[in-house]
């Protein structure tokens, strides 16, 4: 008898092979049979008419948090996620001394918008070294973890405060490098960076302050392990982006290691951008390097209240100043005060069609229901007001609890998008998973990627969007035993329903430590989740106990690496 | 494809130590006045410039130019 047995699915095996029908048997957590099965099994799922693919992996989350207090990842794992690389943008958890604890919180509520308060309420900080940080999350861990170590928390431990302020001596490097193996031996997945962020004071992050001498010390250790290097480049300047990515492929050729960025996004008014950026990508591809760009699948849509800063403000630096630093009494008070007001009406005028096209998602009060789903512009038109001041009113009445969303702000023109999505150069990845949580969901792009790209506009296949996000993403991160359906593989397995997979509409939830809220998405159509030969989350009972998470790849045995090279 | 056959692309350089923008005019335009020099890289390099004109990312008010900076030394192309 098997311990589990799949029945009559359409079984999508991650190779972008055509489907088949089949039966799959699932004993000691791996796939024992593809075929016809004829043994019971203690637990039987029947897939008739579903499909049944190999669990998908997200290659760019934030979940280093949340999984302190949530080793499902909720609700990524629901949506047909088995596998989250986290520890994306130079961000890890670990290694981390104590001192420097609240100045990585700092940077992870500037940069990835995650909110104090579930740091102070949801974290019992008990670990340093990255190898506790792993047995700290591999407690009732349902999802397999694949841990980057972050770049910039490597020169804090190593630089301290200087890691803020200029490059790395020879000492520290080689400090640096050591680490940097510590945590590869432990089972870190590979190293991230960052060229763009700043941290909670607006200042660049470390990594930043790195020249390109450590950037090669640390990718020679990398290339010992064959690990990959993940960087955020100036997304938002192509020359930029490429002369990082050129960055990216003398590293990648040198010590042959493989290299992704992220994000890579299209939008109208930069097609011809992201075609260069792509034309180069091939090149570099062509000279042997590895620069997987990293597409994510979903539009861009932000939301946000004045209550916590919003990334969608970063330009506008009075009113950003404003809510990165004022208290709920003086970012009021900066709204009502006429003199300071007129500054920040004037600096965000520039920007009148954007306030327009803003809608009202939510107050609190009944007074204002009326306006709730209607666009800024409207509901100016029934204050007599612009729709700029229609929003500083709201705001004001609401005590900031005045909720508004900008749609489909870009990476929204599907034949494009469809074309990189299927790009064999790209990789579909960058949702920034458990992070900006009060900006926009961050799941469901799975979901999406198969109800939009595939259903709707019929751009990919089914069977390559699934080898897209399961077997090409386990070949680039080097992640074992996973993303395909194969007997002896490790049985990560996700069922759903190819006519009705798809993620919810965004709501607005109260699940974070701390009091805190997010929007999340649900998943339509998902069927069954299997991690590790067990099933962790159902259509029919949710979450299940039955917690399989590995930290993928697994640590390795340092003197027999040594011994064997 | 050999590294000599790439496509031609705006040119850069990454800093070295002490980097200011005099001494990167000095190294990659020493053909031009000093002065007018700066001035063409620093329109070239609005993404380091404006780091010291600009409150967000401000940093080293005498010098914005961080280590992992890339710096253009051409105009954009065409």
């Amino acid at each position: 008898m098997y311990d589990l047995v799949i029945r009559n699915g359409r079984v999508v095996d991650g190779s972008g092979m055509p489907a088949f029908n089949a039966d799959i048997a699932v004993q000691d957590g791996r796939i024992a049979k593809i075929g016809r099965v004829a043994e019971a099994g203690r637990r039987e799922i029947d897939a008739t008419a579903k499909v049944v693919a190999p669990g998908f992996i997200d290659p760019h989350t934030h979940f280093d948090a949340q999984l302190l207090w949530d080793g499902y990842a909720k609700p990524a794992l629901s949506h047909g996620v088995t596998t989250v690389v986290a520890g994306n943008c130079s961000l890890s958890l670990a290694p981390l001394k104590a001192e420097h604890r609240m100045k990585l919180v700092g940077m992870f509520n500037q940069i990835e918008e995650m909110p104090l308060k579930a740091f102070k309420e949801g974290v019992v900080w008990d670990w340093e070294s990255f190898p506790e940080y792993l047995a700290r999350i591999q407690k009732g861990l349902a999802i397999n973890v694949g841990q980057l170590v972050g770049h910039s928390v490597l020169r804090l431990w190593v630089m301290g405060e200087a890691a803020m302020e200029r490059t790395a001596n020879q000492q520290e490097i080689a400090d640096m490098q050591k680490l940097l193996r510590e945590c590869l031996d432990a089972g870190a997945i590979g190293l991230s960076t960052s060229y763009v962020d700043m941290d909670e004071t607006l200042k660049p992050v470390p990594s930043r302050y790195a020249d390109a001498d450590e950037v090669d010390a640390l990718a020679s250790v990398l290339s010992e392990y064959g690990r990959i290097l993940q960087i955020v480049p100036e997304f938002y300047d192509p020359d930029l982006t490429i002369a990082r990515l050129d960055q990216l492929a003398e590293l990648s050729i040198k010590y042959a290691i493989p290299t992704t960025f992220s994000p890579l996004f299209v939008s109208a008014d930069n097609v011809g951008a992201v075609e260069r950026v792509m034309a180069r990508v091939d090149e570099q591809f062509a000279r042997g390097a590895r620069v997987w760009p990293q597409v994510q699948t979903r539009p861009i849509d932000i939301s946000f209240s004045f209550a916590v800063p919003s990334l969608l403000f970063i330009r506008l630096p009075g009113w950003y100043n404003v809510m990165r630093f004022g208290t709920q009494d003086e970012i009021i008070e900066a709204f009502s005060n006429p003199e300071s007001r007129a500054k920040l009406v004037a600096e965000a005028s520039s920007q009148m069609a954007l306030w327009s096209f803003l809608r009202l998602r939510h107050v609190a009060s009944e007074a204002n229901q009326q306006y709730v789903g209607k666009t800024l512009a409207e509901i100016g038109e029934m204050r007599g007001v612009s729709p700029l001041d229609a929003m500083i009113d709201l705001s004001v009445e609401e005590r900031l609890d005045a909720h508004f969303i900008a749609e489909n702000m870009g990476h929204n023109l599907d034949d494009k998008v469809g074309g990189l999505l299927k790009h064999p150069r790209v990789h579909i990845g960058a949702s920034d998973g458990g992070a900006h949580i009060l900006s926009f969901s961050t799941y469901g792009d799975t979901g999406y990627l198969f109800g939009h790209f595939v259903r709707n506009q019929g751009l990919l296949t089914l069977e390559e969007s699934v080898k897209k996000i399961t077997s090409d993403t386990a070949a680039i991160w080097g992640i074992p035993d996973r993303g395909l359906l194969q007997k002896g593989l490790v049985a990560d397995i996700v069922v759903f329903d190819a006519d009705a997979i798809d993620r919810g509409v965004e709501v607005y939830v109260q699940d974070v430590p701390g009091d805190g809220s997010r929007y999340i998405r649900d998943a339509h159509g998902v069927d069954t989740v299997i991690v590790g030969g067990g099933v962790a989350w159902s259509a029919t009972e949710g979450y299940t106990s039955d917690a399989r998470g590995a930290i993928l790849p697994p640590a390795i045995d340092p003197a027999l690496e040594r011994i064997a090279a | 494809m050999k590294a000599n056959e790439l496509s031609p692309v705006r040119k850069s350089i990454l800093p070295q130590s002490g980097d200011r923008w005099e001494n990167i005019a000095q190294r990659e335009l020493p053909g031009t006045a000093e002065g007018d020099a700066v001035a063409m890289l620093q329109s070239w390099n609005l993404h380091v410039f404006m780091r010291s004109a600009g409150g967000v990312g401000r940093l080293r008010s005498d010098n914005p130019i961080l280590p992992s900076d890339v710096i253009f030394v051409e105009p954009p192309r065409a």
